[in-house]
């Protein structure tokens, strides 16, 4: 049996803290190291990698929420604190959430691979982790692997990162080693909260989720005062006020409390219904007692890229809906509205954080809610300025206003940081320049090279963090955020099935690669659109002029040579499969067009 | 107001009624063959030495019997003895099983009575033979003049002996269909053309030109051969249309063609969704009755047939064709003729009012892929080239596993 905590640990024994990892980096098995060791768990309730409970999380090996839980350790000092450990989202897609996390901690242990080395996206929440102020405690992780190489990776976190790194814990996640260090060295090295438990309450979100009996469950932080069951919670950025009914902390089961005090890390729950109104990043004060100033850094998370999605048997619109409604409930940064095609009917306009929260959302859809969809190529928001001087924000190809309106299109340009070993320099700086990119800095550290390009985010949406992948071998790593709006010679290409403009396969690209994509495209579509019982023209046009031409020749025949008697039954099952693969197209006009065809684009070579 | 009353109660039942049942055709499968070729799907076995031919008709004459109750009083318009390779069984065996048969069946004078036979299984006095035990219609499984090509489809007959037995059957029989086969592997355009030429010299009042289909459950399904492309094949298709109907021949089905009145009775009963008693192992029925249709199956495996025949009962399965099916197999065979048919013969075969496939009949006409005029349907020239298009628009609901 483990020794209990008083209800109100002291601060002076309480630790925050949160581990930073690239993917694969072994985070999430070093969490279930440090339940096991503290007795969060019984060996029976330990199923693998406690902190990922989605499915999708384990099977990608990333986290996409953050969790928490709170850790009773015994200390070599003979104390007992409270260590709370703050997961974080390991991809660029949440880069906001990783940012709300590490607000909440004093501390980060930043895990390296030491097989692998420093990559990008560590960096990028080091330096955040950093500039807020958190104590970064570098752990080499995986030293059980043969490829290990502890000194290499402790000269570039020294180089790359810049925090000394020589005492640097040694572990394995795996084996176990180095564990009880690392719980140490949380102890030791990163400082006990501050705050004030007398002052008015602000109490930062974290995280929050849906749960289908309590509705939002908020998973917050204590900065300042205490907050309690039956207190009436103010929610700064909206203004709206709730009853806080049940206030608790994650062992990692969840434990009921009545008080949640300064410093410490729990989950509140407030009789909120819907997500929205429980915004990461907000503070929470009390209604008779706010605080002054809200805690600094909530920002409205916007959507990045924007795709349509469309049932592919029309009767499943409302079955989509619902599916969608669904997954809001349980992730506020994913948008979606109704939304007309010509070609694909009813469906609906969806925006994402970036490719992978869209992929994500893509394969819960189908996988969660067995849905059959049609998904149309990403796209990004543009500002458009008219002649007659307003602007808009277009957000699908399909709704951009006629050429002779347009004064201007802008589109979002985002500064990345891409960090690769230097053999692959070369390739990775041609594909930064295909891709409209400015190179901005470059930096030689150690074996390695942090480059820095200005880039349309149009050019990185689409396929490019798998080509960066294939022009390092695996090796280059990624981070950006959003820069600014910059005009730029933007057209629409369209797509004409036998005459016909298919809206659906609308895209917008830079003039000078417009006939290129054109003409990559209409193949691509060849290739793509089975024959059928007449000619089928591809056409890819920017407003009425065509940039390219192909045809996807008609079938000569569809007959089974024979059918006698005893045929019937076996005929019949062929031509039953045969019309189902017809199903799975979308008929646009008399041609039948596949799935894959409307994400055609994805695949897309670059000149 | 009875009237009315009774009209509902029939809309209502789900069950088929027929005014009149359709002409009934008797199918006798033969299941072994010399050897097994590598496309074949049909249930085909190997023959050993010592073929079970006396035990074999006895079943039949027994799977006959059992089956009369349900067929009783109905006249036989034409019997078919298919396989594998019925010429391998003896004149004699033929001729006690034909005589089994008219003493069970009506089997007119005017019934066309067809074997089926593969060169290399006979000689000339077995064909005599044959004719003398009441056979009037042969088929012969010739599959290709081109000794290359003959040898590529596992056959154990070569050109020079294809042309023989053609040239002996013809002897014998006026009314001779040739089967043969194009897309075959390697072939091109010129050897197709030099296969129908060959064909066309023997003048056949009847040849069957199929399109060589990879099956599945096939030698050459697990191991495909090189043959030629959708192009290829279309275009060896369009030749063989067009020198057939210089010759006189009618394109009547989509791989049949024949001289006038030379059309094979016994098919166009199957296309014009006639009813069928098939015995034999494995042997497919459909049969009518008043109030419902039902298809059968019998025991496929020869020496399994042979045990459950002879004690009357070789059904390995029976069932009703239910009501939502019965249109489709209807347009499934007889969307296959040339001539099409008149919507009358639907509602006979059917039970069903033509307004019953309205809505795909509507859809098909829009497309381009049928006719309608005084009330009969034809498939168009686009139609039949696209026959599994037309076909599924008759289908509905998801497929059955």
């Amino acid at each position: 049996m483990h020794p209990r905590p008083t209800e109100f640990a002291p601060l002076l024994h309480v630790r925050n803290f949160s581990i930073i990892a690239h993917i694969d980096h072994g985070k999430s098995t070093l969490a279930d190291r440090f339940i096991q060791r503290c007795g969060g768990l019984s060996e029976r309730e330990m199923s693998e990698q406690v902190l990922d409970s989605m499915d999708l999380e384990r099977e990608r090996g990333i986290t996409i929420k953050a969790q928490t839980v709170a850790l009773h350790y015994r200390a070599r000092d003979g104390q007992l604190y409270l260590l709370n450990l703050i997961d974080t989202p390991g991809h660029v897609d949440f880069s906001y959430e990783v940012s709300r996390s590490l607000a909440a901690c004093e501390g980060a242990l930043l895990v390296v691979d030491c097989s692998q080395g420093v990559e990008a996206q560590t960096v990028a929440n080091c330096y955040t982790a950093i500039e807020q102020g958190v104590e970064v405690v570098p752990v080499l992780n995986k030293i059980d692997l043969p490829s290990a190489n502890t000194e290499q990776s402790i000269r570039e976190i020294e180089d790359v990162i810049g925090i000394p790194a020589r005492n640097a814990i040694l572990a394995s996640a795996k084996t176990g080693e180095g564990i009880e260090e690392i719980l140490e060295a949380v102890v030791q090295r990163v400082p006990p909260p501050s705050g004030d438990p007398s002052a008015p309450l602000r109490a930062f979100v974290i995280d929050s989720w849906f749960d289908n009996y309590v509705g939002v469950v908020m998973l917050v932080r204590v900065v300042d005062g205490t907050l309690g069951v039956k207190d009436k919670l103010l929610l700064m950025s909206t203004g709206a006020t709730h009853l806080c009914e049940q206030v608790g902390v994650f062992t990692p089961k969840s434990q009921s409390r009545d008080r949640l005090a300064a410093g410490e890390v729990g989950f509140v729950i407030a009789g909120i219904k819907e997500l929205h109104e429980a915004k990461v990043g907000d503070t929470v004060t009390h209604a008779d007692r706010p605080a002054a100033r809200a805690l600094p850094g909530f920002k409205e998370i916007k959507p990045q890229v924007f795709a349509g999605l469309y049932p592919v048997e029309s009767n499943q619109y409302e079955a989509l809906r619902e599916a969608l409604t669904k997954l809001k409930l349980n992730d506020a940064s994913l948008h979606f509205e109704p939304e007309v095609s010509q070609a694909l009917g009813f469906g609906f306009r969806c925006g994402f954080l970036g490719l992978l929260h869209m992929d994500i959302v893509q394969e819960r859809l189908e996988r969660e809610y067995g849905m059959d969809l049609i998904t149309t190529a990403p796209t990004v928001v543009y500002e458009v300025l008219l002649r007659d001087g307003t602007v808009l924000k277009v957000e699908n190809p399909a709704r951009m206003p006629e050429p002779s309106k347009i004064e201007e299109i802008r589109e979002p340009v985002i500064t990345t940081t891409i960090y690769l070993p230097q053999e692959f320099l070369g390739s990775v700086m041609t594909l930064c320049n295909q891709r409209r990119g400015l190179q901005k800095n470059m930096q030689y550290v150690g074996r390695q090279v942090m480059l820095t390009y200005e880039m349309p985010l149009s050019e990185v949406v689409l396929d490019f963090f798998d080509k960066l992948k294939s022009a390092s071998r695996g090796y280059a790593s990624l981070d950006y955020e959003f820069k600014e709006y910059r005009a730029a010679d933007i057209v629409k290409l369209d797509i004409l099935i036998n005459g016909d403009r298919v809206d659906a396969l609308s895209l917008m690209v830079h003039r000078d690669y417009s006939q290129y994509r054109g003409r990559d495209l209409v193949s691509k579509m060849r290739t793509l659109i089975p024959r059928q019982m007449f000619d089928v023209a591809v056409q890819a046009a920017i407003g009425s002029h065509i940039v390219a031409r192909e045809s996807v020749k008609a079938l000569r025949k569809n007959v089974l040579a024979k059918c006698y008697g005893g045929d019937i039954t076996r005929k019949r099952k062929l031509l039953e499969k045969q019309k189902a693969g017809k199903k799975r197209m979308k008929q646009v006009g008399a041609v039948e067009i596949p799935q894959e065809a409307f994400l055609a684009i994805l695949r897309v070579e670059s000149k | 107001m009875k009237v009315v009353a009774a009209a509902l109660k029939n809309l209502s039942s789900s069950g088929v009624r027929l005014e009149r049942l359709p002409p009934l055709s008797l199918y006798v499968h033969i299941p072994w063959c010399v050897r097994k070729c590598p496309y074949c799907d049909f249930n085909s076995h190997e023959a050993r030495d010592d073929l079970p031919e006396a035990a074999y008709v006895a079943a039949l004459v027994r799977d006959l019997e059992q089956a009369l109750p349900a067929i009783w009083g109905r006249r036989i318009v034409s019997v078919f003895i298919g396989g594998g390779t019925p010429s391998l069984f003896s004149a004699q065996g033929i001729d006690s099983l034909l005589s089994a048969l008219r003493a069970r069946l009506a089997v007119g004078p005017e019934c066309e009575i067809t074997l089926e036979a593969n060169p290399g299984t006979f000689e000339a006095e077995k064909f005599r033979e044959f004719r003398s035990a009441g056979v009037n219609r042969l088929s012969v499984g010739v599959q290709s003049f081109n000794a290359r090509h003959l040898k590529a489809l596992g056959r154990i007959h070569d050109d020079a002996e294809a042309k023989r037995a053609v040239g002996m059957a013809l002897d014998r029989f006026e009314n001779v269909n040739l089967d043969l086969m194009y897309g075959l592997p390697g072939q091109t355009l010129a050897e197709a053309e030099s296969d129908l030429r060959s064909a066309l010299s023997f003048g056949a009042p009847h040849v069957s030109y199929y399109h060589l289909t990879i099956e599945p459950n096939t030698l050459f399904h697990r191991h495909r051969p090189s043959v030629p492309d959708d192009d290829a094949a279309a275009a060896m298709q369009e030749m063989i249309e067009g020198r057939l109907a210089d010759a006189g021949y009618a394109h009547y089905e989509t791989s049949a063609y024949a001289i006038p009145d030379r059309e094979c009775r016994h098919n166009l009963n199957y296309w014009r969704f006639g009813d069928y008693l098939g015995i034999g192992a494995g042997a497919h029925s459909k049969l009518s009755f008043p109030d419902r249709i039902v298809r059968q199956v019998r025991t496929r495996h020869p020496a399994e047939y042979l045990k459950r025949a002879a004690n009357a009962v070789p059904l390995q399965q029976e069932q009703e064709v239910a009501t939502a099916d019965v249109a489709f197999e209807f347009m499934m065979n007889a969307l296959r003729l040339t001539e099409g048919f008149p919507a009358a013969l639907f509602t006979e075969r059917t039970g069903l009012p033509i307004a019953a496939a309205a809505g795909p009949l509507d859809q098909a006409e829009e497309r381009g892929l049928i006719t309608r005029t005084d009330g009969h349907i034809r498939p168009t020239e686009f139609g039949r080239r696209f026959l599994n298009d037309l076909l599924q628009i008759f289908l509905n609901g998801e497929p059955k596993e």
